[in-house]
């Protein structure tokens, strides 16, 4: 039985400085695992270096077994928002329905069956009103759902997914992360870096702490500690005891 | 009107206008994506470094044949495309920057090489300057073919990766997650540019090729949200813009049809901006106008209710 | 303190370079062996003045054949030649539109002198309205003119080297005989064409003169000046003129592109009329160095000869 994600040894630089150093780690499957770490930790990088986005220097990325390369159809991946052009002349029907290029391959075009398709995953983020705006039309949250629409699309079995959370309105938050619950009831893996440390407890079965280095890896409860933090942020993290609760803030 | 229309069964303004047409639709569809990419500069620095590979095609073949510029044209654009990427991803330079140094070194080293032509003692003047600003009322049937036949190859591709060259614009990150050659795309989609730069620097020139490939594609934009109208528009007002220029040209002296061809695309881009519908400033105004005026009565309501603002 | 040594080298590359350059400029003087430096544009003016200068002169040309002198930019080693010459000549009426600065510039040194300065200008035609020409100047085509250019040669040289007088005078007398000769013959060939044929069409005006003066009429698809670009009517036009009058022959030109001329070939052609190419002609410039069509009487012979027998 392979694992969805399989990670060893993997180093990556910029211009000489590291950017991740022998990261290692073995993802179960059917697990909502959230990335967290501070700036500049490399979160963004690690997925980007597993997908074959950006170079790496050490170190091997496995997908059920095989290289990211062979098993680009059962990849499915939302890029951080700012990395688009919004003024682009398309509609939200017409981005989601790109989730299903890789399926088509080369030349073939979009028919009906990838319009219907494309319709049922605007439908599960609560978009399939807006399947006719323009993009530019849409509210931050709105062009958040869009994406994750986009990688529902792509029907996979391992998500990526890079800051899924920011700037979106709690509604918007919310529905994402039913969905991401009902990816999971359906046996899909998915990785989210994510950037509220209040949160994760909340959010994420398992919990990947990063930086630069791998710091700490597995079941949220067991591996979200205060030490453990303190070790991924270095001194920037303060902790407010609260009624048994613990408040977390970074400096 | 029909005595006006009879200039088109001439054979030379025939041969003018399908070239002049063609001309338009491959640098408006091209242009589409240039534009969208933001590498509408891009037409520019490709024009511009085509001079040199002109000028050199000839200083090594000594022939004045069209065919031997036009492989000169096309090697200098292939060769300005990888100095520009090169630029970019290994230097800091951003792309518009490495636009501007590659258009003007090329530019320059043409220039230079013009000159040095243009001194030299060989008795046969290589028409090499008609370059720089095209000559659209020379063009003959077998320069017609020629871009007949590269027009075809151009919309072929451009039709078959529609959705791959979509993307690649779009979201090329997503795009190469997604399993797409990226870099091999873009360099597809540059090649296609030279390609219609390579054409269309016989009739408008080196100087004035940037406009054909940028001014159709933004007036295109202007009335309408889906990218494959967009395209085909832009493929239309390049060719009408075209018709246009050579109909002018026809019709009255001293009216050089390379220029006239690229004021009527301007002429089509300005009638975008004001009439188009939603994006167009009449539009706008009148949008404005209107909201100003149920703001207005929607205020008398509130006021009428004894109730501020 | 790397600022510092940045902007030291900088001031010092500055001062060298100024240096260097004001240096160039006084560097020549006139040489001690009595040879007169002449620096010329085009070559028809360079024969003339080997012609009348004789062994006095060192005469040198900037453009050399199949060079267009309305395009021509001079290039700094241009500059030079200009610089050493003791007496530049140049042909004027905007000839070299885009010297005229340089020529300013030599005047105040030197002699420099628009052989066509001497030509009463209501014997010259009128030039073209948009290239800001006030007058045609390709009056080499009129031997009568380049008579009266061969005396201003003749005239200049003296003013400056009185010493060879009358060797300039012997030479330009020689001279001037050939040239009215010259004239003879192309009037005489010229009438052996029926009067219905006479039609010189080529790919721009320079030959105004010669149909002025030889009772030829002429038409060019460009303006006066190779710089503009000829429009969708103005070329048919030319084209209808051809099939209307069923001429025979165009011609092409050693220093314009024939793209022009094709294009109205062929589309005669498809009106159903038959249009040759009767030959090269030179027209802003002469043919290569040591060849017959090398020289003024040469180039002018050979013109005459290739219209006449296209034609006939």
């Amino acid at each position: 039985m392979n694992s969805p994600l399989n990670i060893n040894d993997l180093s990556v630089a910029y211009q000489k400085k590291p950017v991740l150093r022998n990261i290692t780690f073995d993802v179960p499957e059917g697990k909502l695992i959230g990335i967290v770490g501070p700036n500049g930790a490399g979160k963004s990088t690690l997925i980007k270096a597993a997908l074959g986005l950006i170079p790496r220097l050490t170190g091997s990325v496995e997908i059920y077994g095989r290289p990211y390369r062979l098993q680009r159809k059962i990849i499915g991946y939302v890029p951080q928002r700012e990395s688009v052009d919004w003024d682009f002349p398309t509609n939200a029907l017409d981005v989601v329905m790109m989730g299903r290029y890789g399926h088509l391959g080369w030349i073939k075009r979009p028919g009906r069956a990838e319009k219907n398709f494309a319709m049922e995953c605007l439908d599960k983020v609560g978009m399939a009103d807006f399947a006719a705006r323009q993009i530019s039309q849409l509210s931050g949250g709105q062009q958040q759902r869009i994406f994750l629409a986009r990688a529902l699309a792509q029907d996979a079995k391992l998500y990526f997914m890079d800051e899924p959370f920011v700037g979106v309105d709690a509604a918007t938050e919310k529905a994402i992360i039913t969905l991401l619950n009902e990816l999971k009831a359906e046996g899909k893996t998915v990785l989210v870096v994510h950037h509220d440390l209040a949160t994760v407890k909340d959010y994420f079965d398992w919990v990947l702490l990063l930086n630069i280095e791998l710091k700490a890896f597995g079941p949220t409860n067991i591996v979200f500690t205060p030490e453990k933090l303190q070790e991924t942020y270095g001194g920037k993290l303060a902790m407010l005891e609260n009624d048994n609760q613990s408040s977390l803030i970074i400096t | 009107m029909l005595d006006e229309l009879k200039i088109f069964l001439d054979p030379n303004t025939q041969w003018i206008l399908f070239g002049s047409m063609l001309l338009g639709l491959c640098s408006g569809v091209i242009g589409s994506f240039a534009y969208l990419r933001k590498q509408s500069l891009m037409g520019d620095a490709l024009s511009h470094a085509a001079l040199p590979g002109v000028c050199i095609a000839f200083m090594l073949t000594g022939s004045k044949s069209v065919f031997f510029f036009l492989i000169g044209a096309s090697i200098a654009g292939i060769i300005a495309t990888f100095g520009i990427g090169f630029i970019t991803r290994h230097t800091r330079i951003k792309q518009d920057s490495a636009l501007a140094i590659v258009l003007t070194v090329f530019f320059g080293l043409g220039i230079v090489l013009l000159t040095e032509i243009q001194h030299s003692g060989t008795g046969n003047q290589s028409g090499l300057d008609k370059f720089l600003f095209g000559q659209a009322a020379a063009l003959v049937l077998s320069d017609v073919l020629i871009m007949a036949v590269a027009s075809i190859v151009l919309i072929s591709v451009c039709i078959l990766f529609f959705k791959e060259f979509k993307i690649t614009s779009f979201d090329p990150g997503f795009a190469s997650g997604m399993g797409f050659p990226v870099a091999f795309l873009e360099q597809m989609i540059m090649l296609l540019i030279v390609m219609a730069v390579v054409i269309g620097i016989q009739a408008v020139g080196v100087v004035l090729m940037s406009s054909l490939l940028v001014t159709p594609a933004v007036s295109a934009r202007y009335w309408t949200e889906k990218l494959s109208v967009m395209v085909f528009l832009s493929g239309i007002f390049g060719a009408l813009s075209g018709m246009a220029g050579t109909y002018i040209s026809a019709s009255g002296n001293n009216l050089p049809t390379g220029p006239i061809i690229v004021l009527a695309a301007t002429v089509f881009f300005i009638l975008s901006i004001i009439f188009a519908p939603r994006r167009g400033l009449l539009s706008k105004l009148l949008i404005h106008l209107l909201a100003k005026r149920s703001v207005k009565t929607s205020k008398v309501k509130i006021k009428g209710k004894e109730r501020t603002v | 303190m790397k600022k510092k040594f940045i902007l030291t080298t900088f001031m010092l590359f500055l001062i060298i370079s100024a240096t260097t350059a004001c240096s160039n400029a006084n560097a020549t003087k006139n040489n001690s062996d009595g040879i007169v430096n002449v620096t010329a544009t085009i070559g028809m003016i360079t024969d003339v003045v080997k012609e009348v200068g004789g062994e006095h002169v060192n005469a040198v040309g900037l453009m050399g054949s199949g060079v267009d002198p309305h395009l021509y930019k001079a290039s700094q080693g241009d500059i030079k030649k200009l610089d050493q010459a003791d007496v530049i000549f140049y042909n004027g009426l905007h000839l070299e539109g885009k010297m005229v600065e340089i020529f300013e510039r030599m005047a105040k040194e030197k002699p420099t002198v628009a052989i066509s300065d001497n030509i009463d200008r209501s014997t010259l035609r009128l030039g073209d309205e948009e290239m800001e020409t006030e007058y045609d100047p390709h009056i080499w085509f009129n031997v009568a003119h380049w008579i009266k250019a061969t005396e201003s040669v003749r005239d200049s040289l003296i003013e400056y080297d009185p010493a060879h007088k009358e060797d300039y005078q012997e030479n330009a007398a020689n001279y001037l005989k050939q040239l009215e000769e010259l004239d003879y013959e192309v009037k005489e060939k010229i009438s052996t064409i029926p009067e219905s044929g006479r039609v010189l069409v080529t790919a721009h005006d320079a030959f105004g003169y010669f149909g002025d003066a030889y009772g030829i009429k002429v038409m060019g698809l460009q303006g006066i000046s190779t710089a503009s670009e000829a429009g969708t009517k103005d070329l048919i036009e030319l084209r209808d003129y051809l099939v209307d009058n069923k001429v025979k022959a165009v011609f092409i030109e050693s220093s314009v592109p024939r793209k022009a001329i094709d294009a109205v070939i062929q589309g005669a052609g498809k009106k159903g009329h038959k249009v040759e190419i009767g030959g090269e002609l030179f027209s802003d410039a002469m043919g290569e160095d040591g060849t017959p069509e090398g020289t003024y009487i040469g180039m002018i012979r050979h013109n005459v000869n290739t219209i006449v027998n296209a034609l006939k």
